[in-house]
């Protein structure tokens, strides 16, 4: 069976500093694969090339066997993407911007409204219905960006840290749609730094560290008999926490 | 004093730190403009009759009068213009540290004197010194010390106080259209500021109801105390002194509340919304542009702007009893337009992401329509009124906007894709919506390049119409849409080639390596080439167009209107050869620019890339 993603030999450099050096994974079909490792490790690089989004020095990715690169178009119906922290169409209202990616998708006007509907319902948007997207929270911003992911109906889900600043009820509420989505048959890689959330959702994980992939697998490969925050602090070699203590905070 | 004393070294830190090849360039260009215009100042000291006389006549009080009111002007209105003004230090990054307003305004303003613009103004006041000198009383130079370093804080004040409530205004619909409107009527004056010239000029020196006026506004405050002085009026002096300390407290202020208001929250809207039509993808993108230009307060300004800048560049020559360049009004109206919107792609920042993920929808192609349909009615509108009101002519103001628009419509989007300025995302602004980019110099070169460019696919229409009436309309339409065709076919695939490349641009605030090997990127050129190149860019479209070849078509067509260019003014056998000089000059200096800036390499650096 074909991979819902593969990722192979995948570089980028930004000057001297090397970001993502030769990564290498394979999400397979139906499984939700946690992307994991510290500030800075390379996964938002790494998840941004994987889809297209950033031109790789070396390296490429494939999208259920079609090229990111050469078959943009096959490639880009299938997956659907929430990136960190960049910009919307500001001035739009939660609606609006479901409505005019779902015309830049071809969706026709019926099909775009009545997906647009059930989505701000579900994910609690409605009530916000005149309010531009300028104007969310930041927990708003990640549910709309998760509502324009899930628009289009896609087989792959890619998420860079889709739950940081949502509150739990809405996070909750996430994590059931997703569960779903895998359960019907599609396919999540995310990525977070909070190993608890990685445990509680994921089958695969891999663990990036320094641009590198230090290990990756099943849920239970890679982390063993322990909690997975264990295997995580000893793969990426990191000194124990709470070593040094900041003496003058203690009275 | 503390907190203003760490201000000011944590600016210096900041432009330390910011400061890399293009921006030094860029700095060392300002200062040398700079200075040059202060020296005139100060030249200006030195000619006229020193002594104030009750008739008309070139005193040179009145002048230097009129140039410090040109430079409190430019303090206030500059950074509006740019975008913003310095916001090296923003009042937002002082928010948790509990200093009241008063003390933070006081640091802010302390931190406000590092950099070049004061230092070139204060060189400008020291023109004060010189008239002390030549009024020939020692009371008068011991005045001018004070009156100068008053009067320098007092731009800076005036300059302040004018961006933040500039900024508070852009927060309303009412106060964007508002600042629009008095900033385009006021950058408009300022470019046809000769007009006055030429009016003072037919009545032999500056009037003195003018000149009093001059010495009423702020700018003038100085200049009476340093007169005052030298007449022996002491309590006149000192009052004029005293206005400035008085104003200075006032406006500190004034800028210490606004600073509060600005750094509270602004308040969402809750407006019914009118729901969306569109019913395909381009229209789609049509619906998104359409309400960003009408919700979007910067966007508003800008537009606002462009009318009034039209409105008031053709009408004020009503002044001069000339009412010729009304038809002219929209063309204007569009190239101004297309300036203030020449980074698009900038403004709206990282969303590009969305027009990647979908690469089938021709997202070029609705920004244009939306362009169109936003610019274009009024442009028009503009456009008959004028002729309307003169009585024609008709065909060439026609004929000029019908291509302009099309012009405007293909340049905009094609430049903000190949010259991108990244800009601050949307969300991510501070309390100054004006400040759209960190990158102001290349934000005003971008607008530059679009007049410049946009008048260009106004050229074929312009002759043909001037020459035969009506058929120019023709090929007006016809360039038009060629332009909107061709540039935004060309736009569209650098979008698909560089998208990327683009986004992350945007995501990082810095260029990617340029993929050309020819182009040399502006930090990588000499000193010397980036002044040629600063120089040759900025100033070719003045001898080349206006200077040159719009000179030279009125020259052909006979007009008697000499207004401001200058083979017009020269006698008859001059008149070609300065023609044709201006448009070798304007040649001369844009292909110099883009010699520096293009340049093959030489054989050994080519080889390896074309190796690899």
């Amino acid at each position: 069976m074909t991979a819902a993603l593969e990722i192979a030999g995948l570089s980028k450099a930004f000057g001297e500093k090397v970001a993502v050096d030769h990564v290498d994974l394979t999400v397979p079909q139906g499984s939700f694969y946690g992307l994991v490792g510290q500030n800075g490790a390379g996964k938002t690089t790494t998840l941004a090339m994987a889809v297209g989004l950033l031109r790789p020095d070396s390296g490429g990715a494939r999208i259920f066997g079609a090229d990111v690169w050469s078959d943009p178009d096959t490639a880009k119906t299938l997956v659907g993407v929430l990136p960190d922290g960049l910009a919307m169409p500001e001035r739009l209202t939660g609606r609006e911007v479901l409505t005019y990616l779902g015309l830049l998708r071809g969706l026709s006007k019926d099909v775009v409204a009545e997906r647009a509907g059930e989505l701000l319902e579900v994910l609690e948007l409605d009530s916000a219905e005149n309010t531009l997207v300028i104007e969310y929270s930041t927990g708003m911003r990640k549910k709309i960006g998760l509502a324009t992911a899930l628009l289009h109906a896609p087989r792959l889900l890619v998420l860079d840290e889709p739950f940081e600043a949502v509150d739990p009820v809405s996070a909750t509420t996430i994590k059931g749609i997703l569960r779903g989505f895998v359960a019907g048959g599609g396919s999540v890689v995310l990525s977070s730094h909070v190993m608890a959330l990685v445990e509680q959702l994921c089958d695969h994980v891999a663990v990036i560290d320094q641009g590198r992939v230090a290990a990756a697998g099943t849920l239970d490969e890679v982390r063993g008999a322990g909690p997975l925050e264990d295997a995580f602090v000893e793969l990426v070699g990191a000194s124990g926490a709470g070593a040094k203590g900041l003496s003058w905070l203690s009275r | 004093m503390a907190v203003a004393m760490t201000m000011a070294a944590m600016k210096m830190a900041v432009l330390r730190n910011s400061m890399n090849s293009q921006k030094a360039g860029l700095v060392v260009a300002g200062a040398v403009l700079g200075l040059i215009l202060a020296g005139g100042t100060i030249a200006v000291a030195f000619v006229g009759d020193p002594n104030v006389g009750s008739v008309t006549g070139w005193h040179t009080g009145d002048m230097l009068a009129a140039a410090y009111a040109v430079w409190m002007l430019g303090w206030i209105f500059g950074p509006v213009f740019i975008g913003g003004g310095d916001e090296t230090l923003r009042p937002e990054y002082f928010t948790l540290v509990g200093l009241r307003p008063r003390r933070l305004a006081f640091g802010l303003l302390t931190a406000s004197f590092i950099g070049v613009a004061p230092v070139v103004s204060l060189v400008a006041l020291a023109a004060l010194v010189v008239f002390g000198v030549r009024l020939g009383s020692a009371a008068s130079v011991l005045i001018a010390l004070p009156a100068m370093l008053l009067s320098l804080v007092v731009f800076v004040l005036l300059s302040r106080v004018a961006t933040a409530v500039m900024g508070l205004a852009l927060r309303s619909r009412v106060g964007a259209i508002a600042a629009g409107l008095s900033n385009g009527v006021i950058l408009a004056a300022l470019g046809q500021g000769w007009v006055f010239f030429v009016a003072f000029q037919q009545v032999g020196g500056i009037p003195p109801t003018a000149s009093a006026i001059l010495r009423y506004l702020p700018s003038g405050w100085g200049l009476l105390a340093v007169e005052a002085a030298a007449e022996g009026a002491w309590p006149r002096s000192a009052a004029a002194l005293g206005a400035m300390c008085l104003l200075i407290v006032l406006l500190l202020g004034a800028w210490a509340a606004l600073l509060t208001r600005r750094t509270s929250a602004a308040r969402p809207s809750v407006r019914g919304r009118r729901p969306m039509t569109a019913a395909s993808a381009q229209g789609a993108v049509v619906a998104k542009e359409m309400r960003t230009w009408t919700r979007d307060l910067v966007r508003n300004h800008q537009l606002t702007f462009a009318l009034a800048y039209a409105v008031f560049f053709t009408s004020c020559m009503l002044f001069m009893g000339m009412n010729g360049l009304l038809p002219y009004t929209g063309a204007v109206f569009i190239l101004m337009a297309g300036a203030m919107s020449a980074n698009l792609y900038g403004t709206d920042g990282t969303v590009l992401w969305l027009t990647l993920m979908t690469p089938g929808a021709s997202e070029v192609r609705g920004r244009q329509w939306a362009w169109l349909l936003t610019v274009g009615p009024v442009g028009l509108a503009l456009t008959v009124a004028g002729a309307a009101i003169t009585g024609g002519p008709w065909p060439l103001p026609l004929a000029l906007t019908a291509a302009l628009l099309g012009g405007g419509a293909g340049i905009v989007p094609l430049i903000s894709v190949y010259a991108l300025v990244p800009g601050i995302d949307p969300h991510r602004r501070g309390g100054n919506p004006l400040r759209s980019s960190e990158d102001d110099g290349s934000l005003t070169g971008l607008a530059y390049a679009v007049i410049g460019l946009g008048g260009l696919t106004g050229v074929p229409a312009g002759l043909v119409a001037s020459s035969y009436g009506w058929p120019g309309v023709a090929v007006g339409i016809a360039t038009g849409a060629l332009c909107v065709w061709g540039l935004g076919a060309l736009a569209e695939s650098r979008l698909r080639s560089h998208g990327p490349e683009l986004l992350q641009t945007m995501r990082t605030g810095k260029r990617a390596q340029s993929a050309s090997a020819r182009w040399k990127k502006f930090d990588d050129l000499p000193k010397r080439d980036q002044i040629i190149a600063i120089v040759g860019w900025s100033f070719g479209a003045i001898p080349l167009f206006p200077q040159g070849i719009v000179a030279g078509v009125m020259k052909a067509n006979g007009t008697r209107e000499k207004s401001w260019f200058l083979a017009l003014h020269v006698p008859d056998p001059w008149a070609w050869p300065v023609v044709v000089f201006m448009v070798l000059l304007g040649i001369t200096l844009y292909g110099g620019a883009l010699w520096v800036s293009y340049r093959p390499r030489p054989r050994e650096e080519a080889l390896p890339a074309a190796a690899a």
